[in-house]
């Protein structure tokens, strides 16, 4: 009785000090990188046209248009190149 | 290791030394004239041995430990640097975005200038076609 108490106790004990390598995680948590400012907002819908237009109003049309196109590419850009950089960053942390 | 939050380090070192004295003790517990020690010698091997143990495998705890903590530290100081970095970066672009933005904006003023001043002169000669009007507003809206 008194050599199967004394097993229990080792045991335990054993049990113990085995339990003693589970390790509490200690979690490095990086935040997510912010995006670019002025490319959040989506690209705008282009202008169209009256059914009365004049030349000079179809040129106009063209020229905001134009540049919508050319703002949305900037953003379109920013996106490619923040990505680069955040990738680059990413993989520098190892 | 959660034992290693509640315990202080000293604690393992010092059970590891008793371990080691106490066993070694008990070689030299039969030059002590004290029957009742002697008595205890294999309890104190026992439990010396014990100590031992523990002491040898909570030291190797201890250095492992620490081998992580500081490899943690390591890398929350890279994660800050990276997000430092990251600032920066997000700085960087959002100027060179806004830059061109700008340029777009002015050039499109100029050239709505330009028509306003050159292009006008032409709306009553030129009749813009309602079919010419309907293809470039179909071209204009966007795939649904």
């Amino acid at each position: 009785m008194n050599i199967t108490r004394t097993y229990m106790v080792l045991a335990l004990i054993l049990v113990f000090f085995i339990l003693t390598g589970c390790s509490t995680t200690v979690p490095v948590t990086a935040k997510f990188p912010e995006p670019p400012k002025y490319s959040m907002q989506p690209c705008p819908q282009l202008l169209k046209l009256k059914e009365d237009a004049k030349l000079s109003d179809v040129a106009g049309n063209v020229i905001l248009n134009y540049s919508s196109y050319y703002e949305c590419a900037v953003k379109n850009d920013a996106w490619i190149e923040w990505y680069q950089v955040q990738k680059r960053i990413f993989e520098s942390v190892k | 290791m959660w034992i290693l939050k509640w315990l202080p380090d000293w604690i393992f070192y010092v059970t590891l030394l008793a371990g080691v004295i106490g066993y070694l003790a008990t070689y030299l517990i039969k030059y002590i004239p004290v029957p009742f020690v002697y008595m205890y010698k294999t309890p104190i091997q026992l439990g010396s041995i014990a100590a031992i143990v523990i002491g040898t495998f909570m030291t190797g705890a201890i250095y492992d430990n620490n081998a992580w903590l500081d490899r943690v530290h390591e890398m929350e100081a890279k994660v800050a640097k990276a997000e430092q970095e990251s600032k920066e970066a997000n700085t960087k672009i959002d100027n060179k975005t806004q830059e061109v933005k700008t340029k777009i904006v002015e050039k499109q003023v100029l050239i709505k200038q330009y028509v306003d001043r050159e292009v006008t002169k032409y709306d009553n000669q030129c009749i813009i076609p309602k079919e010419f009007i309907k293809a470039l507003n179909d071209a204009a809206e966007a795939p649904k």
